[in-house]
C-alpha cells in the first residue's frame, strides 16, 4: 500500500491523520470505552445498607445473579424468542428474496413498501402490534378468544394468559402467547432488512453459473441448495449474527407491547436489565447483568469477525 | 503548517461547540430572576408538577396549577429571605434523588414523596433524620399518629412529615350495587353472581404486573389484609405462606375462576380502570385520591355522563348519589384491610437550605396553605385534624372517604419489608401467577418459595 | 411457452402484492384506527372498517369518519396570537417533537462530519494500528447502547453536579454521535474507498493540501455516501427510545418515543388517540424514506457487506 503515500506524497503524513481521526476516537471513548470499565467496576460494588455507600464485594454480584430465578427465567425467554426471532425471519426473508429477485416491472415499488416497517420505531411497532390485541376492542382479539381455535373456556387474550402447568418458575416452559406474539412483532419490524440483505447477496450470483447447472440438468431445488445457497452462506452468517445482536439487546418494543408481562412471561434478558438497575436500583446486580450481556455480545463479535477473516482467506 | 492543522482542528470543534449551545440556549427556559429576591436563597422543590405546563388536559394539571399559582405566594411572602425553586421531575425521581444523593449531585432541598419510597431511601441513606424538628413543631400535636407511625424508620426516628393520607378503598356504581358495596367476603360473592347473571362484573382492580409490580400495596393487600393477612413477620423478613393469605388468594381465585372480573384487570397500564370508568364493572378497590384524582371522564352503568375530565366528575357522580365509597369486604366478623399512602416532604442528605426547607414546611402546614397542598399537591385527606375540619374537606365524597377509613384497618403494605422494590415485584408476580398463570398450582407452595426468595437475599 | 411464463409472472406478482398487503396492513388499521370516532373505537366485537349499518356489514357509502385522535394529540386551544387563531398544545408537538428533531438533527450533522473525517484518515493513510484500530470500531459498533446505560446514567448525574450551567441536551446528542459512529465511520470509509486517489493527486499537483483536497474534490464526490449516512443516523436517533428515557431525568427533555411510551403507560382508554400519535411520530421518517430510498439502501448495503 505504500504506493499510495508515494503517489500523494503523503510519505511523511506528519499529524493530519491524527487530527482527522482524534475527533471521532474522542467520542468514542468517552461514550463506549469509559462506560465499560466503569460497569466492570461497578459489577464488583454493591451499596451498603444504611450508609447508601459503595463497597467493594467481589464476585457476590454474579453469585447472586447466577442464582437467582429472574435470570435462569429471563435466559430461557430469551432463547426461546431468539430460536423463533432468527428462524421465522430467515426463512420468510430467504423465500421473499427469491421472489423479490424475479425482475418484474413492478419489483422496485414491491422493494420499497416491504422496507416500510423498519424504519418505523420499534415503540411505535410495540404500539400498533398491543392496538391488534388489547382484550375485547383489538382487532384480532376476538380470533384469539375464540375457544374453538384455542381450547381453554374462554380462548386466549394475548395479553393476560399464561399457560397453566408450566415446568417451573425456572424453566417457563411452555412459552405464553405474548412471548410468541412479541416474536411475530419483531419479524414483522426486521423482515424488510434482512430480505434485502439476503437479496443483495442473492443478485451476485452471476446468471451464468445459473445457467450452466441448468444446462447439466440441474433441478430447481437442487440448483437452490446446491448452487445458490453455499454461495451466499457468508451473507447469511451476517444476516443470523446480526438477527442475534437485534434479539439480545433490542428492549423498545417488550416496552411498547407487554411492558414484560403479563406476569413476566415476556420478561427477556435486557427488559431484565432495566428491571434490576432502573426500577430495583440494584446497581450493583445491574453491573453484573451488565457484564454479562456484554461479554455475550462480544463473544458474538468476534465470532462474526473470526468467520469473515476465514472466508476472505479462502 | 502542523500548527496550523491543529488550530484548524481545534477551530472545528470549538465551532461545533459554541454552535450546538448557541441552539440549546434559546430552548432552555429563562429563568425570571426578580431582582428584589436576588439576594434571597432559593429554596429547591422538586415535584412531578411543572409550574410552567399549562397543559389543561396534562396528566398532572392539577398539581401543575398548583405550583403555578402558589410558587409566586410563597416568594412575595419570604421577599428577601428566601425564594421557591421547583425542578420539576418524572414519576422516576426516587431514583433520581438516590442516584443525586449517591454521587453528591445537584439535591433539592425538600422533595414531596410517599412513605412507601421511604424505605429505599433509608437503605441508601438518601434522606435526614428530623425528629428533632418535627416534634418541636407547632403543628406536630395535631398530626394522625397512624401517618406520624408511617414516617418513622425502623430506627425510631422520623425521616419525614406527613402532610395527607390516602386510604384504600373500594369506589362503587349504586347503579349496579343500590344496597351499598357488600362487608362481607360472602356476600360479595352472592352479589356477584347475581351480578354476573346480568353480564355485569362485579369488580375490576389492579390485578397485573404492569409498573414493576405496583399492584402490590393494591387490590392484592386490601384483601389479604382484610383475611388478616399481610406480607410480613415484623421483623423484615417475607412471610407470605400463613393461613390467611392462603385463605385469601383462594377468595381471589374465585373471582377470577367465576368471571366476575374483566380481563382487562390482568392487562396493566391503567387499562383496568377503563372497564370501571366506562361502566362495565361495578366497583373498583383502590386509593382514596387515586380515584378523586384520576377516574374522569365517568360514565354509569346506566348511561349517565360526568365529562368535566377532572376531579369535580368524581364529586358529581358522588353527589348525586351515583358513586359510592366503601370499605373493601372482609370475612365475617373481620375488620377491612387497607394500605394507607401517606404524603408528605422529604429532605436529601446534602441538601443546601435545610433552613429553607424547614421554613417551606411551616408555611405549607398553615391551615389555608395545607387545604391547598392536600387538595391539589398531596392527595387524600389532611394529616392534621385541625385541616381536616376545614370546609372543603366537608363534601360527601370526603365524609364517604372517612368513613371508609374510619372502618378499616389501614397499615402500610410493606410493613417492616426494607427492600420495597424488590420486595413488590416478586409479591405481584406471585399473585399474578396464582391467580391468572396457574389457577390450580398449589398456594402455600408458591407463596413458600416467594418468600424464601427475598429471604435469600437478607 | 410464452403463455407459461405469463402466468409465472401473474403467479410472481399475485404472491408479492399479497406479501406487501400483509406487510402493510399494520400500517394500514393503524391508520384506519386514529381516524374512527370514539364509539367505534370501543366496540365489541371490534371492526376494521367502521362502514357497518344496521342491515349490510359493509356499507362505503356509510363510513363514519373523525379527527377525534388527532385533535386529542394536538389539543388546539383557541389563540387569539397565533395566525390561525389557534394554537397546538399537545405535549408531542410541544416538546416531544422538537426534542426528537433536535437530537436527530444534531446526532446526524455531528456523526456525518466526524465519521467523514475519520473516514478520510483510514482510508487515505496509512499508519501503524490501523487494521487494529478499523477492527476494533467494527466490534464497537455492533455493542449496543443498553449495556452501558448504567455507567452513562451516572456519568450525567456527575457531570450536571461538576459542570455550572450543564445542557442535557448536549449530553444526550454526544451519546448518540459515539453511538452512531463506528458504524458510521466503517460506511463512509467504504464510499471513500471508491473514490480514486488520481483525482487528489492531481489536486496535490496544484499545490492543495489533503485538507483541502478532502473537501474540495473528495466530500463533493462522496456526497450521496455522506448524505445516506446522515439520513441513516437520522432514522436511528428519531427512533431511539431507550437511552432517551433512562439517561434524561426529565420528562420536558425527551424525544417522540417517550410521547408514544407515555402515551401506553397512561391510559390507554383512547386508542384512536395513541394510533393518531404513532401515525403523526412515525410520518416524517416515511415520508423521507420514500424520497430518498436509494440512500438508505446504499449506506445499509454498504454497511452489512463491510459487516
Amino acid at each position: 500500500m505504500d504506493w499510495i503515500r508515494k503517489r500523494l506524497g503523503l510519505s511523511a503524513p506528519g499529524w493530519l491523520p491524527f487530527w482527522v481521526i482524534f475527533p471521532a476516537l474522542l467520542v468514542i471513548a468517552a461514550i463506549q470505552l469509559y462506560p465499560t470499565l466503569y460497569t466492570i467496576i461497578l459489577s464488583l460494588q454493591q451499596i451498603e445498607p444504611g450508609t447508601g455507600q459503595f463497597v467493594f464485594v467481589g464476585s457476590r454480584n454474579f453469585e447472586r445473579l447466577f442464582g437467582s430465578i429472574a435470570f435462569t427465567r429471563s435466559l430461557v425467554h430469551t432463547a426461546i424468542f431468539l430460536l423463533g426471532y432468527v428462524a421465522i425471519t430467515l426463512g420468510a426473508s430467504f423465500a421473499i428474496a427469491l421472489l423479490l429477485r424475479q425482475r418484474l416491472r413492478l419489483t422496485p415499488l414491491y422493494i420499497t413498501l416491504i422496507f416500510v416497517p423498519w424504519i418505523i420505531s420499534d415503540v411505535v411497532a410495540g404500539a400498533v402490534w398491543r392496538l391488534f390485541v388489547v382484550p375485547d376492542y383489538g382487532l384480532f382479539s376476538p380470533f384469539f378468544a375464540n375457544p374453538a381455535l384455542f381450547g381453554e373456556p374462554n380462548g386466549i387474550s394475548i395479553l393476560t394468559s399464561v399457560p397453566p402447568n408450566q415446568l417451573s418458575p425456572r424453566v417457563p416452559l411452555p412459552p405464553a402467547p405474548a412471548l410468541l406474539f412479541l416474536i411475530v412483532a419483531s419479524t414483522w419490524k426486521i423482515l424488510p432488512f434482512t430480505t434485502l440483505l439476503i437479496l443483495g447477496a442473492l443478485q451476485t450470483v452471476s446468471p451464468e453459473v445459473q445457467e450452466s447447472a441448468k444446462i447439466d440438468g440441474a433441478s430447481n431445488w437442487q440448483l437452490l441448495l446446491r448452487i445458490i445457497l453455499p454461495l451466499i452462506k457468508p451473507m447469511l452468517a451476517v444476516t443470523l449474527f446480526y438477527l442475534l445482536l437485534g434479539g439480545i439487546n433490542g428492549v423498545g418494543m417488550v416496552f411498547s407491547l407487554t411492558g414484560g408481562g403479563p406476569g413476566t412471561s415476556t420478561e427477556v434478558i435486557s427488559y431484565l436489565l432495566y428491571s434490576i438497575g432502573f426500577s430495583k436500583l440494584d446497581f450493583g446486580l445491574a453491573g453484573a447483568l451488565s457484564v454479562f450481556i456484554a461479554v455475550l455480545n462480544f463473544g458474538l463479535i468476534a465470532l462474526t469477525l473470526k468467520l469473515s477473516a476465514a472466508y476472505e482467506e479462502q | 503548517m502542523l500548527r496550523y492543522r491543529q488550530v484548524l482542528s481545534m477551530l472545528v470543534l470549538l465551532s461545533l461547540l459554541l454552535m450546538l449551545s448557541a441552539c440549546t440556549a434559546p430552548v432552555a427556559p429563562g429563568a425570571p430572576a426578580p431582582s428584589a429576591s436576588d439576594t434571597a436563597a432559593p429554596v429547591v422543590t422538586w415535584y412531578y408538577y411543572d409550574q410552567d405546563n399549562t397543559d389543561p388536559e396534562a396528566n398532572e394539571r392539577v398539581g401543575n396549577f398548583y405550583l403555578a399559582e402558589t410558587i409566586p405566594q410563597f416568594n412575595e411572602e419570604f421577599v428577601g429571605q428566601y425564594r421557591w425553586v421547583n425542578v420539576p421531575r418524572d414519576y422516576n425521581l426516587v431514583l433520581d434523588l438516590v442516584a443525586a444523593v449517591q454521587n453528591n449531585g445537584d439535591v433539592p432541598d425538600i422533595m414531596r414523596t410517599g412513605t412507601a419510597d421511604l424505605p429505599t431511601f433509608l437503605l441508601n441513606n438518601t434522606v435526614q433524620d428530623i425528629t428533632d424538628y418535627v416534634t418541636n413543631a407547632p403543628w406536630y400535636a395535631d398530626l394522625d399518629p397512624k401517618a406520624v407511625e408511617a414516617c418513622t424508620g425502623p430506627d425510631g426516628k422520623l425521616y419525614c412529615v406527613p402532610v395527607s393520607e390516602s386510604p384504600y378503598l373500594v369506589y362503587f356504581w349504586t347503579d349496579l350495587y343500590p344496597e351499598g358495596f357488600p362487608k362481607t367476603t360472602d356476600a360479595f360473592l352472592a352479589k356477584a353472581a347475581e351480578l354476573k347473571a346480568d353480564e355485569n362484573f362485579a369488580l375490576t382492580y389492579w390485578g397485573s404486573t404492569a409498573f414493576d409490580g405496583e399492584g402490590a400495596g393494591r387490590y392484592y393487600y386490601q384483601v389479604i389484609s382484610s383475611f388478616g393477612g399481610s406480607y410480613d413477620d415484623g421483623q423484615g423478613n417475607m412471610r407470605l405462606n400463613t393461613p390467611e393469605n392462603v385463605a385469601a388468594v383462594e377468595f381471589m381465585r374465585e373471582i377470577v375462576a367465576n368471571g366476575y372480573s374483566p380481563e382487562a384487570a390482568f392487562v396493566g397500564n391503567f387499562e383496568e380502570e377503563a372497564s370501571f370508568k366506562d361502566g362495565l364493572a361495578g366497583a373498583f378497590p383502590t386509593g382514596f385520591y387515586i380515584g378523586y384524582q384520576y377516574l374522569n371522564p365517568l360514565k354509569s352503568p346506566t348511561g349517565q355522563e360526568f365529562n368535566t375530565v377532572s376531579a369535580q366528575d368524581m364529586e358529581d357522580a358522588v353527589n348525586t348519589g351515583v358513586m359510592g365509597l366503601a370499605p373493601i369486604f372482609a370475612p365475617e366478623g373481620a375488620t377491612p384491610g387497607c394500605h394507607m399512602d401517606v404524603f408528605g416532604f422529604v429532605i436529601p442528605n446534602g441538601a443546601k437550605n435545610v433552613e429553607g426547607a424547614k421554613a417551606y414546611i411551616d408555611w405549607i402546614m398553615q391551615q389555608e396553605r395545607a387545604v391547598q397542598w392536600v387538595l391539589r399537591a398531596g392527595g387524600g385527606v389532611p394529616v392534621a385534624s385541625s385541616v381536616r375540619e376545614d370546609p372543603a374537606f366537608q363534601t360527601d365524597i370526603f365524609k364517604q372517604g372517612a368513613a371508609a377509613l374510619e372502618a378499616s384497618d389501614c397499615k402500610p403494605w410493606y410493613g417492616s419489608l426494607t427492600r420495597i422494590a424488590e420486595a413488590k415485584k416478586l409479591i405481584t408476580e406471585t399473585m399474578f401467577n396464582l391467580l391468572k398463570g396457574n389457577p390450580d398450582a398449589d398456594i402455600a407452595a408458591a407463596l413458600a418459595a416467594t418468600e424464601a426468595e427475598y429471604n435469600s437475599n437478607n | 411457452m410464452k403463455n407459461n411464463k405469463q402466468l409465472r409472472s401473474w403467479v410472481f406478482n399475485g404472491v408479492l402484492i399479497g406479501i406487501c398487503f400483509v406487510v402493510f396492513f399494520p400500517i394500514l388499521s393503524t391508520l384506519l384506527l386514529s381516524i374512527k370516532e370514539p364509539e367505534d373505537v370501543r366496540r365489541n366485537p371490534p371492526i376494521l372498517l367502521p362502514c357497518d349499518t344496521e342491515s349490510r356489514a359493509i356499507d362505503l357509502r356509510h363510513c363514519r369518519f373523525s379527527l377525534d385522535g388527532y385533535s386529542r394529540v394536538l389539543l388546539l386551544r383557541p389563540n387569539p396570537n397565533s395566525f390561525f387563531g389557534q394554537s397546538v398544545t399537545g405535549r408531542l408537538f410541544t416538546q416531544y417533537l422538537p426534542n426528537t428533531l433536535f437530537y436527530a438533527t444534531f446526532a446526524a450533522l455531528i456523526t456525518t462530519l466526524l465519521a467523514g473525517l475519520a473516514a478520510y484518515g483510514l482510508s487515505r493513510f496509512r499508519f501503524q494500528g490501523r487494521r487494529l484500530l478499523l477492527t476494533s470500531l467494527l466490534a464497537l459498533s455492533g455493542v449496543p447502547l443498553l449495556t452501558m446505560l448504567l455507567a452513562l446514567y451516572q456519568m450525567n448525574v456527575r457531570m450536571r453536579q461538576l459542570i455550572p450551567g450543564y445542557e442535557e441536551r448536549l449530553f444526550m446528542v454526544v451519546v448518540y454521535v459515539g453511538f452512531e459512529l463506528p458504524f458510521a465511520i466503517w460506511v463512509v470509509k467504504g464510499f471513500f474507498d471508491t473514490i480514486p486517489v488520481e483525482l487528489e493527486e492531481a489536486a496535490k499537483i496544484d499545490g492543495a493540501s489533503p485538507l483541502s483536497a478532502l473537501v474540495r474534490i473528495v466530500a463533493p464526490l462522496a456526497a450521496p455516501g455522506l448524505v445516506s449516512i446522515f439520513l441513516l443516523t437520522y432514522v436511528n436517533v428519531w427512533n431511539e427510545f431507550i437511552a432517551n428515557y433512562l439517561l434524561l431525568g426529565r420528562s420536558e427533555l425527551r424525544g417522540a418515543m417517550y410521547g408514544i411510551y407515555e402515551y401506553i403507560s397512561q391510559s390507554l382508554s383512547a386508542y384512536n388517540a395513541l394510533a393518531a400519535a404513532c401515525i403523526l411520530v412515525i410520518l416524517p421518517v416515511i415520508v423521507i424514506f420514500l424520497f430518498t430510498r436509494q440512500a438508505f439502501f446504499r449506506s445499509m448495503l454498504e454497511g452489512a457487506i463491510k459487516g
